[in-house]
């Protein structure tokens, strides 16, 4: 069967991490291609979203808007701060400040990422805080929507439909309507494609993928528009139960879909039924039609594909070029669902179907030889749940077998027969960098109630003999399980710490309840009584009351403690070193080099001791860009007052998205507004210093000037007194620590006051 | 060192270009001597709003 007629167009909507492409669609295009649909087209929307958000002149554009609809005059002429302003008033402050630095460095920040620089410290952590403060700017520009490299939020609840539709209709703080519009749509109308098939794995996706999914229906009433995905596989139902949903959507698609979107798209090419494609729930809109026109109808399930079956991973027409990364590291799935499928807690096996499959090891050393071959990649992301023992013990071999020369790294279960001593440096031998075990918590006593069928002793001796083979170790671990006591979590805590020589880093979150978990099915054995919420009608995750342990918000308190002493002890976690924890790819590509995980902490260690001594080594020279703005309220305040927990609880909970009914009004009624306090904020755009802006009394603005001022020369300087001479000083040393002055020939000062023997270099400011 | 209205062109409001500033400097009235001792000079640093919190476990 030959489909050259039948275009199908397969989306990864906004938004998912920038570092790496994802596997479903490449397996999913793989899959379609290998038996007969020949044209098939991939586009990750995500990551073609944010290449083009962190543009010199997207960027140009965000700040025109934010010019007109958050300018910074509006709060001059208030005489205090309320709260319910704060967030408008920081976006404005950040974006007036930042605007013009950060247009003239994004195309140099994501060049750093993208190529050999990414490897030095000192240009890759400015760069990647210029893309994210780049961000914050094509945020404030769509307020109060947020856009990060990890996150998507709007005002509009994703527990609830008729707000996430509202979402996709509004033009003003959903950044990707005119994206779509004018990056997307023109060469989808020009293919006309029949089916469309949205992957949406995270909840950041959904209303993003239901805004294309509009435009798509809209412009091409003929093109097929389903969605499928991780997230889908959790509220799809709910989904389509929606009033209103049929306008963005014509069905969706539960748990794998290579079997489904083959069966859909041989229905539509042929004209046949819908009502026999496995594991489809569409909307009917013929004649037996009801609901406004509109039938739902729910399919029985496919049968899964047969892993070892499954053809190579197909990534033909994904932008590598585009991916802020200095190499390609490819997904690749070595098996799907979880052999151990015990944990209580965890719902994650569930979304791709039943049971648990394996590829062969020969099979995937086979065919991650083909794709190395294919696209030059020597870098791999293994996507597993775990790997059972067996695997552990044949995948090195197979790989080296195949003369892979790959490196990897994945997610693993601890298993201690399996990662002992040789295990563990045989894994290394055939590539493995980096591995991600559920440790979850040091206590024995939730370990049980978890069934997690492990110990801590356990897991720090599987730790142990991977760190010891180079391998660097990540421990996955949450706070706030069911009954858990604070001087539980603090003791996960003091155990993470006394192995911060073994756990490079660790992934803490909050515990949370899916509908899908076996505790929201039944909470008595764990003390909990569930909390429904009946206008949410997408509802996944639920609140709870807890008979004993942490109540919800001491779990939030005791995540922040747990988090400030990882800050503190961990090196990664130091400074912003944080950056290689945030973007897991890029630490992995130095493991991957020949860095040992012990030579990679020294080295953070060393560059946040440096950051912290920055300053004692003048003279100076003004950061590039220097920008300094004055402001009604301080900006310092601001952000402290925004970081109060209740001002933390108006914004949507970073993993579940859900809004707090009466959080903001808990918040503007505690938190007090700030008075006017005239100050005065500099900035400079990637800057390598600890802080990049500072902000300052307006009493420093003479000293700034000094700074800036040719004429404030050596002679000059030797003309103040002692005192003053000093006190300039002082004030440069510190500016130099943030990174807004940096070590240079041409400066005025030297840290003790002297003056030095080179002539003064302008500092630009306004 | 107020703000100054930006140019047509230009994005907004704040910043000019570094010769700009520096000509504006070569015009000012150079003071001989700046109590730069009795000035509040305190430097008031801001820390990275970024946090481990807001990675999701599955970001690469």
């Amino acid at each position: 069967m030959i489909s050259t007629t039948f275009p199908i167009d397969l989306v990864f909507p906004p938004q998912g991490h920038f570092t790496q492409p994802y596997l479903a669609l490449p397996c999913i295009q793989a899959w379609l291609k290998a038996h007969g649909h020949d044209d098939v087209r991939l586009t990750d929307a995500s990551v073609l979203a944010y290449d083009r958000f962190l543009s010199a002149d997207y960027l140009a554009r965000a700040a025109r808007r934010v010019d007109e609809s958050l300018p910074l005059e509006r709060f001059r002429g208030l005489d205090e701060l309320p709260f319910a302003e704060m967030e408008a008033y920081r976006a404005a402050v950040e974006s007036a400040v930042a605007k013009d630095a950060l247009i003239g460095s994004i195309d140099a920040a994501k060049a750093v990422l993208r190529g050999e620089d990414c490897f030095d410290p000192d240009r890759y952590a400015p760069a990647v805080r210029t893309l994210y403060h780049g961000l914050r700017l094509v945020s404030a520009a769509h307020f109060p929507s947020v856009l990060t490299p990890h996150n998507f939020t709007m005002a509009y609840a994703n527990d609830r439909s008729a707000e996430v539709l509202a979402a996709t209709l509004d033009r003003a703080a959903n950044p990707f309507v005119a994206f779509y519009e004018e990056e997307l749509l023109p060469a989808l109308v020009a293919r006309r494609p029949r089916l469309l098939g949205l992957s949406v794995i995270y909840g950041s996706q959904l209303i993003p993928a239901l805004t294309l999914g509009r435009l798509v229906k809209a412009a091409l009433p003929h093109c097929h528009v389903t969605a499928g995905g991780g997230f889908l596989a959790y509220i799809g139902k709910k989904l389509m139960a929606a009033p209103g949903l049929d306008a963005c959507l014509d069905s969706v698609v539960f748990w794998e879909g290579e079997g489904p979107l083959l069966a859909l798209a041989d229905a539509l090419k042929t004209g046949r039924s819908l009502g026999e494609v496995g594991s489809l729930t569409w909307f009917d809109r013929g004649e037996r039609a009801t609901r406004g026109g509109v039938r739902t109808v729910e399919n029985a399930p496919a049968h899964p594909v047969r892993l070892d079956d499954a053809p190579v991973p197909d990534f033909e027409g994904l932008p590598f070029e585009l991916y802020f990364s200095p190499e390609t590291v490819l997904p690749y799935d070595v098996n799907r669902g979880c052999y151990y499928g015990e944990c209580t807690f965890c719902t994650l096996p569930t979304v791709i179907g039943p049971g648990y499959r394996t590829r062969q090891a020969d099979t995937i050393a086979r065919q991650v030889v083909e794709l190395r071959d294919r696209h030059g990649a020597r870098h791999f992301n293994f996507i597993t749940d775990c790997m059972p023992p067996g695997m552990i013990r044949d995948l090195p071999d197979a790989l080296l077998a195949h003369e892979a020369d790959i490196t990897w790294w994945s997610d693993a279960r601890v298993e201690p027969r399996a990662y002992t001593a040789d295990g563990a440096r045989r894994l290394y031998e055939a590539g493995c960098r980096k591995l991600l075990f559920g440790f979850e918590t040091a206590t024995p006593r939730l370990l049980k109630l978890m069934k997690k069928g492990q110990s801590a002793r356990a897991t720090l001796e599987v730790a142990r003999n991977c760190a010891a083979a180079d391998i660097s170790v990540t421990f996955y671990a949450m706070v706030g399980f069911p009954s858990e006591t604070k001087e539980e979590a603090g003791a996960t805590l003091a155990f993470l710490l006394e192995n911060a020589d073994v756990v490079r880093e660790v992934s803490l979150q909050t515990f949370h309840i899916d509908e899908v978990s076996e505790i929201y099915r039944d909470p008595s054995p764990f003390g909990l009584t569930m909390l429904d919420d009946p206008e949410a009608d997408l509802q996944l995750y639920h609140d709870y009351v807890a008979e004993e342990g942490m109540t919800q918000e001491e779990a939030a308190v005791a995540f922040e403690e747990m988090m400030a002493g990882f800050r503190a002890h961990f090196p990664i976690f130091a400074g912003d070193n944080i950056y290689y924890f945030m973007q897991k790819s890029h630490y992995f590509l130095h493991l991957a080099r020949g860095v040992t995980p012990d030579e990679f902490a020294a080295r953070c260690r060393e560059r946040a001791e440096h950051l912290e001594a920055v300053g004692g080594d003048g003279p100076w020279r003004a950061a590039d860009g220097l920008a300094t703005l004055e402001l009604p309220f301080s900006y310092t305040a601001t952000l402290k007052t925004l970081a109060h927990p209740l001002a933390r609880a108006i914004r949507p909970d970073f993993l579940t998205g859900r809004y707090s009914e009466e959080a903001s009004a808990r918040a503007r009624a505690a938190l007090a507004s700030l008075p006017r306090n005239p100050r005065l904020l500099a900035y400079a755009a990637g800057a390598a210093g600890a802080s990049e802006v500072v902000e300052l009394s307006p009493q420093a603005e003479p000293a700034l000037s000094a700074l800036a001022d040719p004429r404030c020369d050596a002679a000059w300087l030797a003309r103040q007194e002692p005192a003053d001479r000093a006190s300039l000083a002082a004030f440069a040393q510190r500016l130099a620590r943030a990174g807004l002055l940096r070590a240079g020939e041409r400066a005025v000062l030297t840290p003790h006051g002297a003056p030095s023997t080179a002539s003064a270099s302008p500092v630009p400011h306004s | 060192m107020s703000q100054k209205p930006g140019k047509p062109d230009s994005t907004g409001d704040t910043k000019k270009p570094a010769t700009e500033a520096k000509a504006d400097d070569a015009s000012r009235p150079l003071s001989e001597k700046i109590g730069f001792s009795k000035l509040d000079l305190s430097v008031e640093e801001v820390e990275e709003r970024i946090s481990p919190r807001e990675t999701n476990v599955f970001d690469k």
